[in-house]
């Protein structure tokens, strides 16, 4: 068989471009695999129950701030009820604290403020408070801490 | 052979046959001798000591969680010229990151970034956001009460992107919650894989300044040789450079706050000087507005010298919308400072 220089140049182009998909293919999913070993597994944490204490010794008008294994909550009690809430702050994560005078949620980071039902009304946050619904047996109150 | 004689001399007309190391000494222009025009030098220097000084760090710190804040304490208060190292590394990243917004003004102001010379500027605006995520990561290395709070509102930030906000903020916390295992991947960022990422970023600044040639200025017709008149200048500047981050060292020695509370958030969060005006931003603005206007300000800064072109090219007065432009964000950049230490 008679070789021509375009079928050479053609042939040496189509090896060398399958030769550089093939590299850079596996050098992709070499690489998407280390990104995925950085990559945290997701635990999933499930639905529990936890008790909190009994209402009575929450003063009225008050928030009392608690660390369920990590989740920071403020259990607050008004004329309305005891409500729980995430302390994490909607904008940025940082954590909010209950301002008595002003009746509002507080996050001392960008000043991002809730009222005493979680809406946000002041600041950058975009969104209520995370609320954790209260359940109460006898006097005892148990907080529901959702899976996530 | 016809193609490759043609090639030959399309490389000597351009000179990129030369050996690379003609292009580093290349005799330099007029201009080059002038105060103003040496501030690009002065961060490869402080980038210089911070390493130096970064690396005598890594001895005595530890990064995790229990032991981090002790480890800095005992750099500062214990161990012999600990505070001072620490002093000089962190007046250094101050100084480096003060003198890289001179030389961004001056570049700025000059438009020195004008064809052919973008890929300088970009080149450039790179290693400015590596330098700034150094800074972050190295503060957050403290982990006294402001830091930490300080690396879950930037983290947080981070992670309000659009697709690509969550996986980049487990990637970055190593986990949803900032915890032990955040604190040693913004270790391994600090002094591993930022660290060579600037030193490569900053060689490849330089020899594409080199490549590209220095902007034309008006006034500078000479040259003069890059060794040894411009080594030594730089050499001088360097010495002088030194004595004062040796005198802001012992004048204002490092200080350590509190350490961090997983329970209450600092009573101040605010971040460094350099992060001062981005945090005002955000705190004063909704929260998806002032991360987007963020970024689009940074991907407007880095493409700048393609919109001054192409302005330009219209009939604007450059020079006039430059040093209008400089003005303002430069009094902004005040303002929001000055806001700042109000709050």
């Amino acid at each position: 068989m008679a070789i021509v220089h375009d079928d050479i140049g053609r042939r040496r182009f189509l090896s060398q471009a399958v030769m550089g998909f093939g590299m850079l293919f596996g050098l992709g999913t070499l690489g998407f695999r280390f990104l995925q070993f950085l990559l945290p597994t997701r635990l999933e944490r499930e639905a529990e129950t936890v008790l909190i204490g009994s209402e009575s010794r929450i003063p009225l008008g008050e928030a009392v701030p608690m660390d369920l294994g990590g989740r920071k909550i403020l259990v607050l009690k008004t004329e309305d009820g005891v409500a729980a809430f995430s302390r994490r702050c909607t904008d940025l994560g940082c954590l909010v604290s209950w301002n008595k005078e002003r009746a509002q949620f507080i996050c001392p980071c960008h000043q991002g403020t809730f009222d005493r039902t979680g809406l946000n009304i002041a600041g950058p946050p975009p969104r209520p408070l995370d609320r954790l619904p209260i359940v109460k047996r006898g006097e005892q109150l148990y907080v529901n801490i959702q899976a996530t | 052979m016809g193609a490759m004689g043609t090639e030959t001399a399309k490389q000597e007309q351009t000179g990129a046959g030369k050996p690379w190391i003609d292009y580093i000494q290349k005799d330099l222009p007029q201009h080059l001798d002038w105060w103003p025009y040496t501030l690009g030098a002065l961060p490869l220097t402080l980038f210089g000591l911070l390493v130096g000084t970064g690396l005598l760090l890594t001895f005595y710190y530890v990064p995790s969680p229990e032991q981090a804040y002790e480890s800095v304490d005992r750099i500062t208060n214990e161990i012999y010229l600990g505070w001072f190292v620490r002093g000089l590394h962190k007046t250094s990243v101050d100084l480096m990151i003060l003198f890289l917004f001179f030389h961004v003004i001056r570049v700025f102001i000059t438009r020195a970034y004008r064809s052919p010379g973008e890929l300088k500027w970009v080149s450039g605006s790179i290693v400015l956001f590596v330098t700034l995520a150094m800074g972050f990561t190295g503060y957050s290395l403290v982990f006294d009460n402001v830091s930490y709070w300080g690396m879950t509102v930037v983290t947080s930030m981070i992670g309000t992107l659009p697709v690509i906000g969550t996986p980049l903020l487990h990637l970055l916390r190593g986990g949803e919650e900032v915890s032990g295992g955040t604190l040693l991947r913004l270790y391994d960022l600090h002094t591993k894989l930022l660290p060579v990422l600037l030193g490569g970023l900053v060689i490849g600044h330089v020899v594409i300044v080199r490549l590209l040639g220095f902007a034309e200025v008006k006034g500078s017709h000479g040259f003069h040789p890059f060794y040894p008149q411009h080594t030594l200048k730089m050499g001088a500047i360097a010495a002088g450079l030194l004595l004062l981050i040796v005198n802001i060292a012992m004048i204002f020695p490092p200080l350590l706050g509190p350490p961090a509370n997983l329970q209450e958030v600092a009573s101040d969060v605010s971040p460094p000087w350099y992060f001062s005006a981005p945090f005002m931003w955000i705190t004063l603005l909704p929260s998806p507005l002032a991360l987007w206007s963020l970024l689009g300000f940074a991907g407007l800064f880095v493409v700048y010298p393609y919109l001054d072109r192409m302005l330009a090219e219209r009939g604007w007065p450059m020079e006039v919308v430059n040093a209008f432009v400089a003005t303002a964000v430069i009094c902004a950049i005040a303002g929001l400072m000055y806001l700042d230490t109000q709050m």
